[in-house]
């Protein structure tokens, strides 16, 4: 029953080179149809892979960094806000202070001109009553007491006259 | 298949060609063509369903030569491994369905039912090996292998390097052999007393099928794994 064998009918070396060269034929088939563009694919896959892994990284980080920013951003506009308020506030205070001592100069300075012109008019009212009341006591007397009255006589008397109205 | 009459040979160019041999290897090299050619059309990123086949094949074979292999060496035989795997594959798988005999000749079987095809390959592993360990560590230091540990080892070395190609090529066949003679056995058990007999050997072929089909998958593994390992001792300097 072995007399088929490769040893009993005689080496069948066509077979050898037959399978040898039709071996090496296929694996150079399936390297140009498959084996290649597989391993390829395979190799870009991996490839994609480990980009996109590393593009993740750098998206998550990227959205960690925003996120920081947005919280600085909130914080700073926080405190910009109280402190304008704060200044707004400063502002009204000067201004109310600027615009009460003002009107305290002006008051004052009213008060004081109003003072002197009331000063001024009484003494510019004394003197024209003055002249007024002697020129008229001159006259009256003059024309009442013409003749025993004389000059010094008169003046005192209107002095003493006028001493009564300054009081 | 058991007579010698049960092979047609015949003699072109001063050499002998094995009729079933060479029709039924023919078919199992285009059924892997057409397999691997049929799953790479539509090779796309995201990978569709034949491309998953081939793609999970191509991972297993490489699986397998990595097992033996140092990481970096595998590249250049993931090739070799892959249709050496799914050749020996599909031939082992072949007999087990279309057994074809024309007026007592086979002419179609498992080509690895016969030692000439499985020693074909086993001296082709050993010839790899042989080249890799001399493109990577050179004639001198390739060679010097065969006297360690001590000059005297080289007769051991030599024959060690004979008993890889026997085993190597001759577990194959030995299991794809028998396991194709029992098929044949029980097929004639099952025509020799009509009815009865056939009863009985139907269920019997059917295991006997199933099982030689795992074990044409088993050998075919087994082929590629200790292919890795011849190549792998002829890579490693022995210490």
């Amino acid at each position: 029953m072995f007399s088929h064998l490769a040893v009993a009918t005689g080496l069948a070396t066509g077979d050898m080179i037959f399978f040898a060269v039709c071996f090496i034929l296929l694996m150079w088939l399936i390297k140009i149809v498959a084996w290649k563009p597989i391993n390829q694919m395979m190799q870009d896959r991996a490839d994609k892979i480990s980009n996109d892994i590393d593009t993740a990284e750098k998206s998550r980080e990227e959205a960690a960094q925003l996120a920081q920013q947005r919280q600085d951003a909130l914080a700073n506009s926080r405190q910009e806000a109280s402190s304008i308020v704060d200044s707004a506030k400063k502002q009204g205070q000067q201004q109310r202070d600027g615009i009460l001592a003002q009107a305290q100069t002006d008051a004052q300075s009213l008060k004081d001109n109003a003072k002197k012109d009331i000063e001024q008019e009484r003494q510019d009212a004394l003197s024209s009553v003055r002249n007024d009341v002697a020129d008229l006591s001159i006259e009256i007397a003059s024309k009442i007491i013409q003749k025993e009255l004389s000059a010094d006589d008169q003046k005192a008397l209107i002095d003493s006259y006028i001493e009564g109205l300054g009081k | 298949m058991g007579d010698p009459s049960s092979v047609a040979t015949f003699q072109f160019g001063g050499l002998t060609f094995n009729a079933a041999n060479i029709i039924s290897g023919l078919i199992a090299f285009v059924l892997v063509f057409l397999f691997v050619f049929a799953l790479s059309r539509h090779i796309t990123m995201k990978p569709g369903r034949g491309q998953n086949v081939l793609e999970w094949l191509v991972d297993f074979t490489n699986g397998i030569l990595k097992g033996s292999i140092p990481g970096n060496e595998v590249g250049g035989f993931g090739l070799y491994g892959f249709t050496l795997f799914l050749f020996l594959f599909v031939s082992n798988e072949l007999g087990l369905f279309i057994q074809v005999a024309v007026g007592g000749k086979d002419f179609v079987r498992s080509p690895t039912s016969d030692p000439i095809v499985t020693m074909t390959f086993s001296v082709a592993t050993l010839m790899l090996a042989q080249y890799a360990g001399v493109a990577k560590l050179g004639w001198k230091k390739h060679f010097s292998g065969y006297l360690k540990p001590f000059v005297f080892w080289l007769p051991i070395s030599i024959f060690e390097e004979f008993t890889n190609f026997l085993t190597l090529g001759l577990r194959i066949f030995g299991v794809i052999y028998s396991g194709e003679m029992l098929l044949k056995i029980i097929g004639n058990l099952a025509f020799s007393h009509g009815i009865a007999t056939m009863i009985v050997a139907v269920p019997l072929e059917m295991f006997w099928q199933g099982f030689s089909a795992f074990l044409g998958a088993i050998q075919a593994f087994v082929f590629v794994t200790l292919s890795a390992v011849y190549i792998s001792n002829k890579l490693e300097v022995e210490e």
